[in-house]
């Protein structure tokens, strides 16, 4: 069970085409297990981890993993909307789970809309890049075409591997920052009607507003 | 008498004044002051000093020290606000305070000795007037508030009556100023008048002391006025000079206030008073702008307030914390019970806007059938009322975490789906066990903690399971709308039944459990039940949000 004890929550989904190892990553991340073999996802299943940011403050992470398979793509996109940071995934081994990231992108901000989230791009299977290939596992995307289409669309760009573990953490992490700096900016709020970003358990709202409110008079006093 | 209010305190003038008041008044307003003294004088020889008061009350009348009274005794705002009913006012509050003052100061009047400097110190405050008395008309529209709030005109009207009232007010003014002496040389700005002041007034507080205490002895009879000379002598001592009658009251006798608080007050209001010095009409502005309003809290009071909400908030955190070790509902949550249930419901959601918008775009002939049709859906998808204890023909050797799963095969056989029931099943056998190592030293509360986490597990992943199905329903290929909302029924009859029998289990541990408290085990019963219960409900609700799910199979 996950400590309760977190400031905020961030509901992040998790997109891309079947197989491209979007479950295999929340597990990574979230249990630090791998599996080789996995049934596909049904609909969404639910991960969740508590991280900290560099201020310290606790998030907890809310993951949707969505199915990738087509037949269930109708009923995913009812996911979307509460969402406040999507990681489109792809495997770098496979270039049309690649050339769908687009389509991803696109599918992702009409549902979210009006929010706008934050976007990560993560390659995925970097470990079978470069291994003997048993596997007949080529680099069908590289490093830097991802990263080229990452910044044509301001979008952070990390590749991982669920196997070794290698930037898994780095990926949610990059993201869950970027949502909270947004927060520090005041482009992101705690919307009632809208789960993307929640208060923790421990965090009553106007907390924080209290305090300060209290050292204004206490400086002015003295 | 922290018990008694305002209305109390008004008394303490009002028996004496109210009768005839206006006629009174009127009458009052034309004639000499020092003939109406001399009647009081003539009432009580045998206090010869009492000329002087009436020379002093003659010298301080026009200061109208009174009118805050005569809002606060009147109680009739609407009569007063003019000038010259302001006037008027103070010569017929005098000559009630002075009928007062004999009837209950008569061993008082040796403190008139120190009454020259006390008009020194009234005097010296002039531009208070104009400020009481543009509070006062301020103030007149809603006399509660007054009496609630209003520290500031209260408090100086107080100290400019005490020069009419002598005996008692006499006292409370001594003390206050001291205490404004004391703050002036404290704040840095030490005075050797007023320090040769404070050692004058030190003697005169003994003195008033000692008068007051035989004044309270003296007038038990007039329970009302004691109220009035202890209410002085309690509150000023303080420096406070209060947020309102009701407080001016309160403080009397037992209550002391905090120190702190207190001072900050009294620089507070020196600050006003520094102000005020710099600019006499400072006061007419404020009340102007309405800064002196009657509805302005007093700094102390809300400070008090605020402690006791930090209080009381600080109480509820720890609560929570301990609370939270057991909260279903949290629990609930951390299983992925809550996400699934949500996610359940967008769905639930989505699909009835699309069955909407079918029945919206459909023949008008056509539109009756599909509601029937609904509607036929939904009275299938009604849970029996009773629950027919059928026949269990599970065989008596399994087990009861396989009789379970027979139980959830067979409930679910025509929908059609391959359900995954391992998780509920796994998580059964683990209570079962858990349930068996009879561990004496388990203590009650761990029993109850883990109750409530089981139940809540178990709902987490009933509510999973039909999200779950709802998800495959909506990608199946061929709907059977019928078996499915059969299936969807018995499942949630055998769920609730599991969640019924999980909680008997762990209420059976309960009652069997050694413990002294028998209450406390009463109580953890009666909450695993209460939590049972709610997650019955967790599972229906799952049931109903699946319904339109089950629906547009059909339409």
């Amino acid at each position: 069970m996950v400590d309760p004890i977190f400031d905020y929550q961030f509901r992040l989904i998790l997109i891309g085409d079947s197989t491209v190892g979007k479950s295999s990553l929340l597990k990574c991340f979230t249990e630090g297990k791998f599996a080789e073999l996995s049934d596909p996802t049904v609909g969404v299943d639910f991960f969740a981890r508590i991280i900290e940011v560099q201020d310290g403050t606790r998030i907890k992470l809310q993951l949707w993993d969505t199915a990738g398979q087509e037949r269930f793509r109708s009923i995913t996109k009812s996911y979307y909307r509460n969402s406040v940071g999507a990681l489109l995934v792809y495997d770098v081994c496979n270039r049309s789970s690649f050339e769908h990231i687009p389509l991803w992108m696109m599918e992702a901000k009409r549902h979210i809309e009006p929010h706008r989230p934050v976007f990560a791009l993560v390659g995925c299977k970097v470990d079978l890049v470069g291994s003997d290939n048993k596997n007949g596992a080529w680099r069908e995307v590289s490093c830097e075409e991802a990263r080229m289409f990452a910044e044509e669309n301001g979008l952070h760009h990390v590749e991982t591997s669920a196997k070794t573990g290698s930037n898994v953490e780095q990926a949610f992490i990059l993201v869950a920052q970027e949502v909270y700096n947004r927060i520090q900016t005041g482009e992101y709020k705690v919307e009632d009607g809208w789960d993307g970003i929640k208060t923790g358990f421990n965090r009553p709202n106007g907390m924080d507003f209290n305090l300060l409110e209290a050292e204004t008079v206490q400086s002015t006093c003295c | 008498m922290p018990s008694s209010d305002s209305e109390d305190f008004e008394s303490a003038d009002e028996g004496r004044i109210s009768p005839n008041k206006r006629e009174r008044k009127k009458r009052l307003s034309s004639s000499n002051y020092s003939d109406n003294l001399e009647d009081q004088d003539n009432k009580t020889t045998q206090e010869p000093v009492l000329h002087k008061v009436a020379a002093s009350v003659k010298d301080n009348i026009p200061k109208d020290g009174w009118d805050d009274f005569d809002i606060e005794e009147e109680s009739e705002p609407t009569d007063i606000p003019q000038k010259e009913e302001i006037k008027t006012a103070p010569t017929e509050k005098a000559q009630a305070s002075i009928a007062q003052k004999i009837d209950s100061q008569k061993s008082g009047w040796d403190d008139f000795d120190d009454w020259g400097e006390e008009k020194d110190i009234n005097t010296k405050d002039p531009q208070l007037i104009p400020k009481s008395q543009v509070q006062n008309v301020k103030e007149i529209p809603d006399p509660q508030e007054v009496t609630k709030s209003d520290g500031w005109g209260w408090g100086w009207g107080n100290s400019l009556l005490s020069t009419a009232t002598a005996g008692i007010s006499n006292l409370t003014t001594q003390v206050s100023q001291g205490i404004s002496t004391v703050l002036e040389t404290g704040i840095g700005a030490p005075d050797p008048e007023e320090l040769a002041r404070i050692s004058a007034q030190n003697n005169a507080k003994e003195n008033n002391a000692d008068s007051e205490r035989r004044n309270s002895t003296e007038t038990k009879a007039e329970p009302n006025e004691a109220n009035q000379s202890n209410a002085n002598e309690g509150a000023f001592p303080f420096g406070s000079l209060l947020s309102g009658v009701t407080k001016f009251v309160e403080t009397t006798g037992t209550k002391v206030l905090a120190g702190g608080l207190d001072t900050l007050e009294t620089i507070g209001k020196k600050t006003m008073e520094v102000l005020q010095d710099g600019d006499p009409g400072l006061a007419k502005k404020r009340a102007m702008l309405g800064l002196d309003s009657g509805d302005k809290p007093v700094l102390s009071q809300v400070l008090r307030e605020a402690r006791a909400k930090a209080d009381e908030e600080d109480q509820m955190k720890e609560a929570k914390r301990e609370a939270k070790a057991v909260h279903y509902e949290t629990l609930f949550d951390d299983f992925e019970g809550l996400v699934h249930l949500e996610a359940l419901e967008m769905l639930s959601k989505q699909v009835s806007i699309r069955i909407e918008e079918r029945l919206r775009s459909a023949d008008p002939n056509k539109r009756q059938d599909i509601k029937e049709t609904l509607q036929q859906v939904a009275e299938l998808c009604e849970m029996p009322d009773e629950e027919d204890e059928e026949e269990d023909e599970i065989s008596e050797g399994t087990s009861r975490p396989d009789a379970l799963h027979e139980r959830l095969q067979r409930a679910t056989r025509d929908i059609g789906l391959k359900l995954q029931f391992q998780p509920l099943i796994k998580q059964f056998t683990e209570t079962l066990a858990w349930l068996e190592t009879s561990d004496v030293t388990i203590t009650e509360k761990a029993v109850y903690k883990k109750a409530v986490s089981d139940l809540a597990q178990t709902t987490a992943l009933s509510v999973e399971l039909y999200h779950k199905t709802a998800e495959m329903l909506l990608v199946k290929n061929r709907r059977s709308t019928a078996d499915e909302a059969d299936a969807l029924t018995q499942l949630t009859v055998v769920l609730t039944k599991h969640i019924s029998d999980l909680a008997t289990q762990f209420t059976e541990k309960l009652t069997n459990h050694a413990s002294e408290d028998k209450e406390q085990i009463n109580n953890y019963i009666t909450n695993v039940f209460l939590e049972a219960g709610n997650s019955s409900k967790y599972i229906e609700n799952a049931f109903h949000l699946a319904l339109p799910i089950v629906q547009i199979g059909a339409v």
